[in-house]
């Protein structure tokens, strides 16, 4: 009986959201503001070098990202020779592979891809909830049908949590950040052996 | 009237800018490329890399050191804006990406090979192979601009076409390899000094 009732309090606590499971304090939203805006300007050209770590294998390359008009976001990786590696384009909800190099043109690749990147140019998310947690204002936001934990201070963006089955599965941190751009941006995948290391350049 | 004479002069004079070789013209090329090719034992020069997107406001710059030794060592090295370098030595591609050292056997991989044995031709600008490629040579601006596109419809998906310009003394100034989305790659060579002595510690991993 003893190891019934543990079962199902593992049970429940497994089950708990991310909110929950973090002791999140749900607060109103009426005084929230939620922006990305780290890949919203449409003069710059956003550059960076990039460290990619794939079973534990890095790789190195320029990770591009141009918004093109509202809505419209380029994303491109080449080798740090120029060679493109992939191009995808983000048109409103809809996202097209312009290039990708023929090794690597895999459905699961390119959807982990497209999640990722998705997080990073999305403006502004679908909004769910408000919490406080420590020092952060934390929105609960939709994408690509996906909870995602944005942690701010002050209107700005230092971390988003993807997460699945109430746990991290993906945590994006930004830092040296000021209003349009994250100098260094990590993105971090739980379930996967997979980090992606941007520094702009 | 008179600017359209003006105009009219200035399209032709934009048009003759790049005119196509003769024969002539293209043998004595050849002839001047492939004796500097067997004299060249050794290349060092700077470069600058221009990296052209189409969507993109400028250019993407960097710059960095060539190293060249026969028969097929060559190092490049990018300084600015990162520090990575890249060394092809017996069929090995030595990695060292800020610090990260890693390597792959290109002795497998057929893409490589050929990659490799691009490198060291275009570098020493000897690679007029008529079996390989589609040549078309034009004079440009007191220079020979050589247009190479690729029979080979694997590499066609990657490279379109590659221009490598020699000056007048047939040395590559530089080389310009555009992608099928004509996006394309931008390489000035500057500084080059042929056949001084670089020992083998510069293409050390």
């Amino acid at each position: 009986m003893r190891y019934l009732l543990i079962s199902f309090c593992f049970f429940f606590v497994g089950c708990a959201s991310y909110p929950e499971n973090n002791n999140f304090i749900k607060r109103e939203i009426s005084d929230l503001v939620l922006k990305n805006t780290y890949f919203s300007d449409k003069q710059k050209d956003y550059i960076y070098k990039a460290t990619i770590n794939v079973n534990d294998k890095p790789f190195g390359g320029v990770f591009i990202v141009k918004k093109i008009r509202n809505n419209n976001h380029r994303v491109v990786f080449t080798t740090e020779m120029g060679n493109k590696i992939f191009d995808f384009s983000f048109i409103n909800e809809d996202f097209r592979v312009n290039y990708i190099l023929e090794d690597l043109n895999k459905k699961i690749l390119i959807n982990i891809l497209k999640k990722d990147f998705k997080v990073l140019i999305e403006e502004s998310p679908l909004f769910l909830n408000a919490f406080s947690s420590n020092n952060y204002a934390v929105f609960e936001t939709k994408i690509y049908d996906k909870r995602h934990y944005y942690y701010t201070i002050s209107n700005q963006i230092h971390k988003i949590v993807r997460s699945g089955k109430g746990k991290e599965k993906v945590i994006f941190t930004f830092k040296n950040t000021d209003n349009f751009i994250a100098n260094l941006i990590k993105i971090e995948h739980k379930n996967l052996k997979l980090t992606i290391n941007l520094k702009s350049i | 009237m008179h600017k359209i004479i003006c105009l009219i002069l200035f399209i032709t004079t934009t048009l003759h800018a790049q005119t196509k070789m003769s024969i002539a013209e293209i043998n004595a090329l050849k002839e001047k490329v492939k004796t500097h090719a067997i004299e060249t034992k050794t290349i060092s020069s700077d470069f600058t890399q221009y990296k052209h997107l189409d969507f993109l406001s400028n250019d993407i710059i960097t710059t960095g050191k060539l190293a060249f030794k026969t028969p097929n060592m060559v190092k490049w090295e990018y300084i600015k804006p990162f520090k990575y370098s890249v060394i092809f030595k017996n069929e090995t591609l030595y990695i060292n990406d800020e610090g990260n050292k890693n390597k792959i056997d290109i002795g497998a991989s057929e893409q490589f090979k050929k990659l490799n044995h691009l490198i060291v031709s275009s570098l020493k600008g000897d690679m007029f192979d008529d079996n390989e490629f589609v040549i078309n040579y034009y004079k440009k601006q007191g220079n020979s601009e050589v247009h190479f596109g690729s029979k080979d419809k694997k590499f066609k998906k990657y490279i379109k076409v590659f221009y490598i310009t020699f000056d007048s003394d047939g040395d590559v100034i530089e080389i310009k390899i555009i992608e099928p989305s004509n996006d394309y790659t931008r390489i000035v060579f500057s500084n080059r000094i042929l056949n001084s002595s670089l020992p083998d510690e510069v293409f050390t991993h």
